[in-house]
């Protein structure tokens, strides 16, 4: 279908409309879906209207969504989205292909769904390029939706919807509340058009109406709290900011994101990137800066891709620049790109690194909302917290606060990794139980497995054990517990994983992104790790259990910032629950889940050995003979316990015990 | 006051380099020193802070281990220790003795539920085994291989 | 303004640091690297006081805020500092015989304050290289003897017999041996005099060993 001059809700409607980005309309915004406001017309209301529906289901009425955020690219989304143009092209098919973000389905990616406005809109998961053509014969030619994963409704118009479940009957989907991410999976991320569409940039509309206390107020109201894992009330660090007196001040949005097992930011930024844009310009003016800062992990750079993409879309269409919405607030943004540090997720190295300097965290206080950035007062947000900052402005804090509990309002995204059988990225109200988001919604354990415990809050965190599965999830109770909410990883932890294992693991991260500055800290996880590693490979003392928690108790009082005040964390919370792990590494010299490499013997299973000789081949210490009949058989005295002939068995005859 | 803001850029210019020669060479940075003004050692600080930056000249190829939390627990280790013998790469090295591969712990992708996660070149593998991990470099090693003899070979190694 | 310092209320001014404070008032808070003016980054956590809420602060970087109330000297200040010590401690490479700054140094003094073991008497031994018994073939314990007497024995001008008991970190033995070694005093008597001050023949045999030891590192 031929457009004239591709005509987008962002353009003009006709010569009435004298909006541009140096001439800003203040009712801009809403103008786009409900206009037009500045004159009488049928015509272009029409025109508008039908945009809508373009915009949504495409100009044929069907709209193929392909998830093509990193999980969809890293599962060959791109080759799925090329099949299902050719597929379309060569069935003859009328609709609109289109890469959109991530459900948060993460465990049955690549995911396409076929959208249509009273279509049952079914999606499916585990697609590939080779059986796109069949599912859309099933749906085009059959009309079925059979081999579907759900369907949005029932339509009884489709062969088949009895058999596949609704998506709200399904546990992973119906416990979740989808408040910020609701766009996430649904909308193209870089069109700023089906943002609009979606009530995108409404919230920044009546901010600017409002006087910025009391777009303070409402966030206040609301019980927001900072969602990168301080969880401080983000009214309170608004307002601090706000009586400063100085005109210089800058609004940072933290998308550091660097918990190994979260990628919630990534997720909202990469599949609703101008939901966080607008979250951070109302927060910038709600604190009185013309500048803001979006701070990037180098490690996820489709985000920062689709982050640029959206300030230079929103810069175009006046939403960024100076006099917004005409209302005579100025503001811009720019991306960075950080160059790798954890540390960096911490506000004041943040900020140093924002300078160009070494990303060395500095005592506090003062704090950045009174000196911050290039010494002027400063907010740093966490990318969750801004996208609900943006939601709440447009529905209302009475939306948000209906959820979660008293002192812990709204919903929280969660990522659930490791031993589950659904991994992926969850929103839940806070105070909903680990049990229901692991067990419920993640779908419990593995085949086979158990779980033992769950590590909330990445390395800062701590591990909790099966047994304290019904705790809610909220920032008091897990702390009590010995753990924290931290930004939102859940990483499972079945039988097949050793705690102790475990708590080295965080403490070499820990290790490597310790910034050096402060001794508890630097000479601190060094010390640990030490003795885990002697741990682990049998060589630990009775007395190292002694020396863990008096090092571990010295960083948490004593550290100059919170990574080494939460290094610890891990390690004591797996002494307080899994004393008894740590006792059989220590004085049994033995790793109870087969995993600490040196306490595992390794052996050949003869009836499975096919008589290969990889494992010799590959063994370093040349610790594989042949026997007489041809097997091969692993020497115990030269055995170094390097665990390479396990992996590189062709058949798994190689055993560990 | 416009030279202090000027450090703000130190750690894109350093990106910017790093993009061209594929690490950050010692006469660049001198040159950079000369350019902005900054004293090299105050480049050298930040250039040995930050991950990203590396000093020394990679292979044709880099293949990252994430060293994430849920790919750890899924096994990433023991695949990083096999490449680092498949590859053949000396400890405190970080380059294949073939010079065509440079092996990195890398930090979360956010890709956890395909751990373990191991990204060759621009490609990332899910579910990566030893096994898959063998294949895939073998190819790659092949059609690099490939690509010199028809250019008439003749580039260095490093 | 008003703060409140180990119970006492005193007057202190906008943008003073609690160390200021202190030091105004003749109370001692111990620091190592802190500079006024040069390096203020409160990086060795040794100046921590205790607030009421129950945080330890670094004295040095904190700035002074009116009804502030802290104390400079609890348990729990102590114990932290003791760790940090420890922690400073194993990471030092400890030569006390030759160090240009024997006599006069913080951590020599802050380690003896609490308790922290592993410096040798050398340490605080007044004798220098050409005054040092080894040199006139005494067998002086100095070097593998833990310090924090102030060095009694040899102000008075006798050797070090020992009596605190020996050092058992490696690398300090192994700088006795090296010492021992370059002044022809056999190590086999350095052992007969410390056996009677070890704690345990376990100890001992530790002892015995690293000081011993059969591979001596070469740089």
């Amino acid at each position: 279908m031929m457009r004239q001059e591709y005509w987008t809700l962002m353009d003009p409607c006709c010569d009435y409309c004298l909006h541009s980005a140096s001439n800003p309309c203040v009712k801009y915004v809403v103008c786009r879906v409900r206009g037009p406001f500045c004159h009488k017309s049928v015509m272009c209301r029409n025109r508008r209207q039908q945009r809508v529906k373009e915009v949504l289901y495409g100009p044929q009425g069907v709209r193929i969504n392909v998830g093509a955020s990193s999980c969809g690219l890293a599962t060959g989304a791109e080759k799925v989205l090329e099949a299902v143009k050719d597929n379309l092209r060569s069935m003859g098919v009328e609709a609109e292909a289109s890469a959109v973000g991530c459900l948060g389905l993460c465990f049955m990616e690549p995911f396409i769904e076929i959208r249509s406005e009273d279509g049952p809109s079914p999606i499916y998961g585990h697609v590939s390029p080779d059986n796109v053509g069949e599912i859309f014969a099933k749906y085009f030619e059959e009309g079925s939706v059979d081999g579907a994963f759900a369907i949005r409704r029932r339509t009884g118009r489709f062969k088949d919807e009895d058999k596949v479940p609704l998506l709200d009957e399904l546990d992973v989907w119906r416990k979740q509340v989808k408040w910020v991410s609701r766009n996430c999976g649904v909308i193209n991320p870089e069109s700023i058009e089906e943002y609009i569409v979606s009530g995108g940039y409404e919230g920044l509309s009546r901010a600017l109406m409002m006087k910025p206390e009391e777009v303070i107020e409402e966030i206040r109201l609301s019980g927001l709290r900072g969602r990168g894992g301080a969880g401080f009330p983000t009214w309170l660090k608004w307002k601090v900011c706000r009586e400063q007196p100085s005109k210089e001040k800058y609004i940072i949005c933290n998308a550091d994101e660097g918990d190994p097992g979260a990628f919630m930011n990534r997720l909202l930024a990469e599949s609703d990137p101008h939901r966080v844009l607008e979250g951070l310009i109302i927060a910038g003016y709600a604190i009185g800066a013309s500048h803001g800062v979006i701070f990037v992990r180098a490690e996820k750079p489709l985000m920062a891709a689709r982050l640029e993409k959206a300030v230079e879309d929103a810069r175009k269409w006046g939403l960024l620049g100076e006099n917004i919405l005409g209302t005579g607030f100025n503001f811009d943004v720019r991306v960075m790109r950080s160059a790798g540090a954890f540390v960096c997720g911490e506000e004041t190295a943040m900020i140093a690194a924002i300078e160009g300097r070494r990303a060395m965290p500095r005592q506090r206080p003062p704090y950045p909302a009174s000196k911050g950035l290039w010494d002027k007062p400063t907010v740093v947000n966490n990318v969750e917290t801004l996208a609900h900052v943006a939601t709440i402005m447009a529905h209302g804090w009475q939306e948000f606060a209906k959820y979660g509990t008293e002192r812990s309002r709204g919903t929280k995204m969660f990522c659930v990794t490791g031993g589950v059988k659904r991994t992926g990225a969850f929103e839940v109200p806070i105070g909903t139980t680990i049990r229901t988001l692991v067990c419920d919604i993640a779908g419990g354990p593995h085949e086979g497995r158990k779980i033992k415990a769950v590590q909330i809050g990445g390395p800062s965190g701590g591990c909790l054990p099966e047994k304290l599965f019904d705790l809610p999830i909220d920032y008091e109770s897990l702390q009590e517990a010995g753990a924290i909410m931290g930004s939102g990883g859940l990483v499972v932890i079945d039988d097949s994983n050793c705690m102790v294992d475990v708590a080295r693991y965080f403490t070499s991260f820990t290790l490597a992104e310790s910034c050096g500055k402060c001794v508890p800290c630097r000479i601190g996880t060094k010390t640990l790790y030490d003795r885990l590693s002697a741990i682990v490979e049998g060589l630990g003392d009775p007395d190292d259990l002694r020396l863990l928690e008096e090092v571990g108790t010295t960083m948490k009082d004593a550290a100059l910032c919170a990574l080494g005040g939460t290094a610890p964390n891990p390690i004591l919370s797996s002494l307080r629950y899994f004393k008894d792990e740590y006792e059989e590494h220590i004085v049994g010299k033995r790793c109870p889940a087969k995993v600490c490499s040196k306490l595992v013997t390794y052996d050949i299973n003869r009836e499975l050995c096919v008589k290969c000789g990889l494992c010799a081949k590959s063994c370093p210490a040349n610790a594989i003979i042949k026997t007489d009949d041809g097997f091969f058989a692993v020497d115990q005295l030269k055995c170094i316990k390097c665990g390479t002939c396990f992996i590189t068995c062709p058949r798994d005859a190689v055993e560990k015990r | 006051m416009n030279g202090e803001r000027n450090s703000a850029n130190l750690i894109e210019s350093l990106q910017k380099l790093q993009e061209r020669y594929g690490f950050l060479p010692k006469d660049a940075l001198m040159e950079l020193s000369k350019d902005g003004g900054a004293p090299l050692s105050r480049i050298f600080g930040v250039a040995t802070f930050y991950h990203q930056f590396k000093l020394e000249s990679p292979g044709k190829v880099l293949i990252s281990v994430c060293m994430g939390t849920a790919c750890h627990l899924r096994g990433n280790a023991n695949n990083y220790e096999f490449l680092r013998r498949f590859l053949r790469i000396a400890p405190g090295k970080s380059v294949s003795d073939d010079g065509l591969f440079s092996l990195e712990k890398a930090r979360c992708f956010g890709c956890c539920s395909l751990a373990p996660v191991v990204r060759v070149g621009d490609k990332l593998i899910g579910k990566a085994t030893p096994r898959e991990l063998q294949k895939i470099i073998s190819q790659v090693r092949e059609s690099i291989l490939r690509e010199e003899a028809v250019r008439g070979a003749g580039g260095d190694k490093t | 303004m008003k703060i409140r310092i180990n119970g006492l209320e005193v007057e202190a001014k906008e943008g003073e640091r609690i160390l200021d404070v202190a030091d105004r008032l003749g109370i001692r808070i111990p620091t190592l690297c802190y500079l006024r003016g040069i390096y203020e980054g409160a990086s060795c956590r040794i100046c921590v006081v205790e607030l009421n809420n129950g945080k330890l602060i670094p004295a040095c970087a904190y700035e002074v805020s009116d009804g502030l109330v802290l104390s400079t000297d609890t348990p729990r200040i102590r114990e932290s500092r003791r760790l940090t010590l420890e922690l400073l401690l194993s990471a030092h490479r400890i030569s006390c015989q030759d160090c240009p700054k024997k006599g006069e140094c913080a951590l020599v003094e802050l380690c003896s304050e609490y308790g922290v073991e592993g410096i040798p008497v050398c340490a605080e031994c007044p004798l220098h290289e050409e005054d040092c018994f080894l040199g006139r073939g005494e067998i002086c314990l100095g070097p593998i003897t833990i310090s924090g007497c102030k060095a009694e024995c040899i102000r008075d001008g006798k050797l070090c017999e020992g009596c605190r008991g020996p050092v058992t970190r490696r690398d300090v033995l192994e700088r006795g041996r090296a010492i021992y070694l370059e002044h022809g005093i056999p190590l086999e008597t350095v052992l007969e005099k410390l056996k009677i001050y070890c704690a345990s023949s376990r100890e001992f045999d530790l002892i015995r060993e690293r000081l011993m030891a059969r591979e001596v590192i070469e740089k």
